[in-house]
């Protein structure tokens, strides 16, 4: 590019030496119109060359007329020939690159602000503002560090690939916040290099990078030879950008997971919520059925006492069906009442009392294996004394919530095994654990089988029938003894659920 | 990346070097051969070649010297390189002027300092090395060019004459040049001493002040015509070539693309005659 005027400035002298007008001809003049023209294309060193040489070749012509007539009017101006050209050169080419320096930085702003605009990760958008910054500064290498220190920061380098020692300059720079400067970083005493000093120096700046919170990181950059006039102030503004982008891209991010974290949660939240509408729509369904199931009888049986003049016989089978019915109905609304205390908070009325074990388990077990004769029942006990601290009612219902669930879900009958004996893992508790070999709980489901309302879904139990409600009550119940419930369960092999309460020795 | 992969020490300072003594010992020595060769020259007349030759070869090995201290930073051991080499400047100086063949003896310069810089990373490091060819052509051509606007300007303006009035007289400058007076210019002003600034500021305040003390080194030199108007031409022409010989070391990092644009300079400066 700087050929073209070069020969325009040739094509000028040759001219003038030509037409033989000496340093009168008017086509000196001329001699601005490729120094402008290279100021514009390359800047000062163009402008002032493309300057310097005209006035060079012009001399000449213009410095014969200064010695024959000494300095005239004529003289001066070619005198003035000779310099003119090269300052205008140089003036133009140094209003050229501050516009273009500053243009330069405005847009390698703005191209930082757009590549930090948290829409991407971090790591990537700093490789591309490092590319900018560099060919900004027109550095040989830069680096971008973001983070507290030089080991954990996140560093990045154009062109890639560099070896980082823990008390390097960078580092010095985001430990304390000052700047470095080198004008030869191989000569420079405060640099172990390593490296013998070159031909040509080995310039570098560092400059941290601050956001309201202080530094966030640094900038580095390494010329050889010359370092642009502009490069240092460059440097600054774009380490002042670089440094507010970095600490908006990092607030951005962390607004965006903070979003994303909150969606998560409102999603669950919301699904959970469906789950537990859908399950208060199917609870209300199933307890106006098991409602309706023993309220019929009740209903049927006394219509027939008072319309029916039955045989004593009957009429005693009927009170008898009105009482089971009623116990029934008794035991649902007894499980709703505790399922309302829970879920409004008031304490649970328990009287604790010394239970013994092997009576209650004995009856249950024996009314149990009188309603479900497809299944077997074993009840074994190994706990000295075989007694619990506990509510007896609380402990009845208990016992039979899990007795009932482990018959409801092994519907092709099988042995139901209860047993009693010190908790191992606790001293002074009791484990009472019941053992089924039903259908099982699938692995995922685990979390879930103490929450209200859960049923589990099984081909083979969808006649069983319940509230949902029996494991959380049991649950609850064991908790409010100080004690716990834990289940383990195979898929097909059946459940084994471990009722853990405190012993005689212990009190809640 | 020397900023992120060199050990920082912001507190380290550099050590201090014999840089100031060592060139008081040179000039301890320079002085008083040189002060002996003007004295020969002005008590003897017979004796009065052999006492030019002696301050101006012990002058020219000053500058080398000097140059020398300067690349090593008047490192241990500097005494018996900076020796030889100045006498073997003194001695080219003096076997130059014993006849018509004399002035080839000023390649053995050139040759001693080759021989002393091998093997020292500190001489390389000023630039002491080779270079591409389009470097060593660009060279040539820019210190022809400004050789031939010498000429040019000088008969046009000056009425000076360009021709060569015998080609041995003519060679054994052009020997000057090679051994003495481009070498000891681009040794020093180039190559040690714009090294050194321009390691410790950017180019052109490093140029200018070389260049600035390259024109004074010729201006003291008492074979420079006293016209007003030569002086000024030298002024500018060396001014020129210096800040050429700059740019050239800077862009090639290595001295002989200024040497060369010297020594085309100074072949073209030769030609003229007032």
């Amino acid at each position: 590019m700087i050929a073209l005027p070069f020969g325009l400035v040739g094509i000028l002298v040759a001219a003038i030496a030509l037409t033989g007008q000496g340093s009168d001809s008017v086509l000196r003049h001329l001699y601005l119109v490729p120094a402008v023209w290279a100021a514009l294309a390359r800047g000062a060193i163009g402008g002032g060359l493309t300057g310097g040489l005209a006035g060079l070749l012009h001399a000449p012509i213009a410095l014969p007329a200064v010695e024959r007539a000494g300095l005239t009017s004529q003289t001066l101006d070619g005198l003035l020939t000779l310099l003119l050209p090269g300052l205008a050169g140089l003036l133009v080419g140094w209003l050229v690159d501050g516009s273009r320096a500053r243009a330069g930085r405005l847009g390698a702003v703005l191209a930082i602000q757009r590549r930090l605009d948290g829409r991407e990760p971090l790591e990537s958008a700093l490789t591309d503002v490092a590319e900018i910054v560099r060919r900004t500064l027109r550095a040989r290498r830069v680096a971008l560090l973001v983070g507290a220190d030089i080991l954990s920061a996140r560093l990045v380098s154009v062109p890639t690939g560099t070896l980082v020692d823990r008390d390097c300059a960078v580092g010095f720079t985001l430990a304390t916040g000052q700047s470095v400067a080198s004008v030869d970083l191989r000569d420079d005493p405060r640099v172990r290099a390593g490296e013998l000093p070159a031909p040509t120096p080995h310039r570098g700046l560092t400059r941290p990078l601050r956001s309201g919170a202080g530094v966030v990181g640094a900038l580095a950059a390494e010329w050889i030879g010359e370092v642009p006039r502009a490069a240092r102030a460059a440097a600054d503004e774009l380490a002042v950008h670089v440094g507010l982008a970095v600490e908006n891209a990092r607030l951005t991010l962390r607004q965006q997971r903070f979003a994303e974290e909150l969606a998560e949660k409102v999603a669950a939240a919301t699904a959970r919520l469906r789950e537990l509408d859908q399950a208060k729509t199917e609870f209300l369904s199933v307890v106006s059925h098991e409602l309706r199931t023993p309220l019929t009888a009740l209903q049927g049986f006394s219509e027939l006492l008072l319309r029916s003049a039955l045989p004593p016989e009957r009429a005693r089978q009927c009170l008898v069906y009105l009482h089971t019915e009623a116990c029934t109905l008794g035991r649902i609304v007894g499980e709703l009442l505790d399922l309302s205390r829970i879920e409004t908070g008031r304490p649970l009325d328990l009287r604790p009392e010394p239970v013994d074990l092997d009576a209650l388990m004995e009856r249950n077990v024996e009314l149990f294996a009188a309603e479900h004769r497809d299944h077997s029942f074993r009840w074994t006990s190994t706990a000295p004394g075989s007694a619990v601290h506990a509510d007896r009612d609380a402990l009845d219902r208990m016992v039979k919530n899990l007795l009932s669930n482990a018959v409801k879900y092994s519907p092709r009958g099988g042995c139901v095994s209860v047993s009693a004996s010190p908790a191992a893992d606790q001293p002074g508790m009791v484990e009472l654990a019941v053992e089924d070999d039903g259908v099982g709980i699938p692995a995922e489901q685990l979390p879930r089988i103490f929450d209200k309302y859960v049923r589990l879904a099984h081909p083979e139990t969808t006649t069983a029938r319940g509230l949902g409600l029996g494991l959380s009550l049991v649950k609850a119940l064991a908790e409010a003894h100080g004690g716990r419930i834990e289940v383990e369960s195979l898929p097909g092999k059946g459940s084994r659920f471990r009722l853990v309460l405190p012993g005689l020795e212990s009190q809640f | 990346m020397l900023l992120l992969s060199a050990p920082f020490d912001a507190a380290a300072v550099r050590p201090p070097r014999a840089l100031v003594g060592g060139c008081g010992q040179v000039l301890l020595v320079v002085g008083p051969v040189a002060a002996l060769g003007v004295a020969l020259e002005g008590v003897d007349p017979a004796w009065g070649g052999l006492g030019h030759a002696l301050a101006a070869g012990s002058l020219q090995a000053g500058l080398l010297a000097i140059g020398w201290l300067v690349a090593t930073g008047a490192g241990r051991g500097w005494r018996a390189p900076v020796s030889r080499l100045g006498i073997t400047t003194v001695g080219a100086t003096l076997i130059a002027r014993l006849g018509q063949w004399g002035p080839l003896a000023f390649v053995l310069i050139p040759l001693m300092l080759i021989r002393e810089a091998r093997g020292r990373v500190a001489i390389g490091a000023v630039g002491f090395c080779g270079a591409r060819p389009i470097h060593a052509l660009t060279g040539t051509v820019a210190g022809g060019f400004i050789g031939a606007h010498l000429l040019v300007t000088a008969s046009l303006t000056l009425g000076y004459h360009v021709h060569v009035s015998s080609l041995t007289v003519y060679l054994g400058a052009l020997a000057y040049d090679v051994g003495a007076n481009v070498l000891s210019a681009e040794w020093l002003f180039r190559g040690a001493l714009f090294t050194a600034v321009w390691r410790r500021s950017a180019f052109w305040p490093a140029a200018t002040a070389t260049t600035a003390l390259a024109i004074l080194r010729y201006l003291l030199d008492p074979a420079l015509p006293t016209a007003a108007e030569a002086r000024a031409g030298a002024v500018f022409y060396l001014g020129l070539v210096g800040l050429t010989a700059c740019a050239l070391r800077a862009w090639s990092g290595s001295l002989l693309p200024g040497y060369l644009a010297g020594l085309a300079f100074f072949a073209a400066y030769r030609m003229l005659t007032p």
